[in-house]
């Protein structure tokens, strides 16, 4: 491939990866007004900062008069800010939880022989293959005589189930990689296994755990089918229920619903952005034996 | 003498260590590994044999007294109804385009990324923002990229030429459906490239250095150096990408609905709206129970593959 070619491809690629987000803010920008013409305007031609202003605010600025927003803004839309408040509650619970649970068994799994190891890893591991809508009814009902119906816990629970056995594997492949002697040699010197979990194993993999964090986090962040079956008000709709919502309803004002979809994915892509290096590094781990 | 104490700590301490009480070391394993094995046990392997229970009953919510016990009549119904036939078919073919697709775009990708050069590094990082968002949340920016009226992609097309007019992408068939697979690329593209990447970057440079001095064109260095690396990790994304196809349902819930008619009608639709339109919890039960075998059977073929190639390589 010669150089220029390369630099064409690249640059078509980045445009492919980042085009449908310039453009999602670009429309975050507008009003319903300047949204519905024809052709669209790529660069706003009056851009403006009322829609996000309504979202936080939820005072309806001046410019939504008349044959404004009046008749097509949208509670759902509105609702962004508490839904923002359930995902964050409920995804960095699942993460905590998942890490400290992935991490006690990942060790068990990569270190330690015993009656049963391979039968309940393998248990685990296959769990993970079964569709989630394969057991969505059951879970609803599960939830139900356990009265979480509509509760952030209920959340918690099925995302937990439903992540960890892949940070499990992920774990248990870092774990794999490091040489058992540092640990045995703690253990000689009288340290538990939980002991030497925690205070040799665990500083060593922190870059691992942080990508499991991650994967955790971004999981229960993007979830949507349970999101949808478990919840009915905004004690517990999270924000893909919320704004999926706002999306396919045709009353809504399409500017607005843009809005709270730019608010709605910046923690993940800066998530990302940040654990960019233990993400890599930890696929790299993985993958490259 | 500190040599002296200090042996002398090291030996009390292995005492410790012997003394510690061995039923503790014994139950370790299993203390360690219940809260994971619990939850798991809760939430996926319970439900699936309740699933079992309600799908060989009658069970439609219209008619909540009445749960005869149907044995394998809401399967047999299911493998016999034209809808689903077709469902199936659809299935097959998007997981078919997901799978070509993604694979193509995740190694093509990952040969630009790990080129030297600022617009490689770039990309390094920008590919992982569509990876970051949400399936639903990217569904709706794509939805909005292909309104018929004030999409995007309709202006863009349109101005350079391509189209001569507007057309209705999620009106079509075949466009909906190839709508749906662009869409799947753009989110789930980007994790399969940085995949592939993980895997170039430990090919040693050695490799390709001793190929061109054996003359090896660029396709031959890809074919006998690049690729035999990359196969252990595009039978693990095949495995991803198969379960994807055979359980998308956020890209249909929000992109098409399941249409036009029921053009981009797969399974993990079909299941849906049989529980949630039609109100069928038997018949949708049973639905659900054949994704799963057939997910759960398909990737338990793609793990026996990828055995026997670890044994081989």
């Amino acid at each position: 491939m010669n150089r220029v070619a390369a630099s064409g491809a690249g640059l078509i690629l980045l445009a492919f990866l980042l085009g449908p987000i310039l453009w999602l803010v670009s429309s975050s920008l507008q009003l319903d007004r300047e949204l519905f013409t024809v052709p669209p305007h790529f660069i706003p031609k009056q851009p403006t900062f009322d829609n996000y202003r309504y979202i936080i605010t939820r005072v309806p600025p001046a410019t939504y008069t008349g044959d404004q927003i009046g008749r097509r803004a949208s509670g759902e839309a509105l609702s962004l800010i508490p839904a923002l408040r359930n995902s964050f509650i409920v995804s960095i619970a699942v993460m905590l939880i998942n890490v400290i649970f992935s991490t006690l068994a990942a060790y068990t799994y990569a270190r330690l022989r015993f009656r049963g190891r391979d039968i309940t890893y393998a248990f685990i591991l296959t769990s993970r293959l079964i569709p989630a809508i394969s057991v969505a009814i059951p879970i609803f009902v599960l939830i139900d005589r356990l009265g979480l119906l509509d509760t952030r816990s209920a959340l918690i629970l099925v995302y937990v189930a439903f992540t960890l056995p892949f940070t499990m594997w992920f774990l248990m492949k870092y774990f794999g990689f490091f040489p058992p002697e540092i640990e045995e040699a703690a253990m000689i010197d009288g340290s538990s296994r939980l002991g030497t979990l925690t205070r040799i194993v665990v500083p060593m993999a922190a870059p691992g755990l942080a990508a499991a964090a991650a994967f955790a986090f971004m999981g229960s962040y993007s979830e949507f089918l349970f999101g949808l079956f478990l919840t009915r008000t905004m004690a517990s709709k999270t924000v893909p229920v919320v704004l999926v919502a706002t999306a396919i309803n045709h009353d809504v004002s399409f500017a607005l619903s843009f809005a709270a979809l730019v608010l709605s994915i910046i923690p993940p892509v800066l998530f990302a952005l940040v654990f960019r290096s233990y993400i890599t590094r930890g696929f790299a781990g993985v993958l490259a034996r | 003498m500190a040599g002296i104490q200090e042996r002398g700590a090291a030996d009390l301490r292995l005492g410790r260590a012997r003394a510690r009480p061995r039923r503790a070391v014994a139950l370790y394993p299993y203390l360690s590994i219940l809260p994971t094995l619990l939850v798991v046990a809760l939430i996926s392997v319970y439900p699936l044999l309740f699933a079992l229970d309600l799908s060989v009953h009658r069970n439609i919510l219209t008619e909540p007294l009445a749960h005869p016990f149907v044995g394998l009549r809401n399967f047999a119904e299911t493998f016999g109804s034209y809808y689903f036939v077709r469902a199936l078919l659809t299935t097959l073919r998007f997981t078919a385009m997901i799978i070509a697709g993604t694979l193509a775009y995740g190694i093509a990708v990952s040969l630009f990324l790990n080129r030297p050069g600022r617009l490689a590094g770039a990309s390094r990082i920008a590919i992982l923002i569509p990876w970051a968002i949400p399936t639903v949340m990217a569904a709706i920016i794509w939805r909005w990229i292909f309104n018929g009226n004030y999409g995007a992609l309709n202006a863009l097309l349109v101005s350079i030429g391509v189209l001569p007019e507007y057309i209705s992408w999620l009106g079509n068939p075949l466009l909906a459906q190839l709508s749906l697979v662009l869409t799947h690329i753009w989110k789930w593209g980007p994790l399969a490239a940085i995949m592939c990447l993980a895997t170039l970057q430990v090919i040693p440079r050695d490799l390709y250095e001793a190929a061109y001095i054996d003359g090896g064109g660029g396709w031959a260095v890809f074919r006998f150096v690049t690729l035999p690396f990359l196969r252990p990790t595009i039978l693990l994304l095949l495995i991803l990408e198969t379960i994807a196809g055979f359980v998308t349902f956020d890209l249909i819930y929000v992109l098409t609905g399941g249409g036009p008619a029921d053009a981009t009608t797969m399974l993990a639709w079909f299941a849906y709206a049989e529980i949630f339109r039609f109100l069928n919890l038997g018949k949708g039960a049973a639905i659900a129970f054949v994704i799963g075998a057939l997910t759960l059977g398909l990737a338990l073929i793609y793990v026996r593959l990828l055995r026997t190639e670890e044994l081989y390589s």
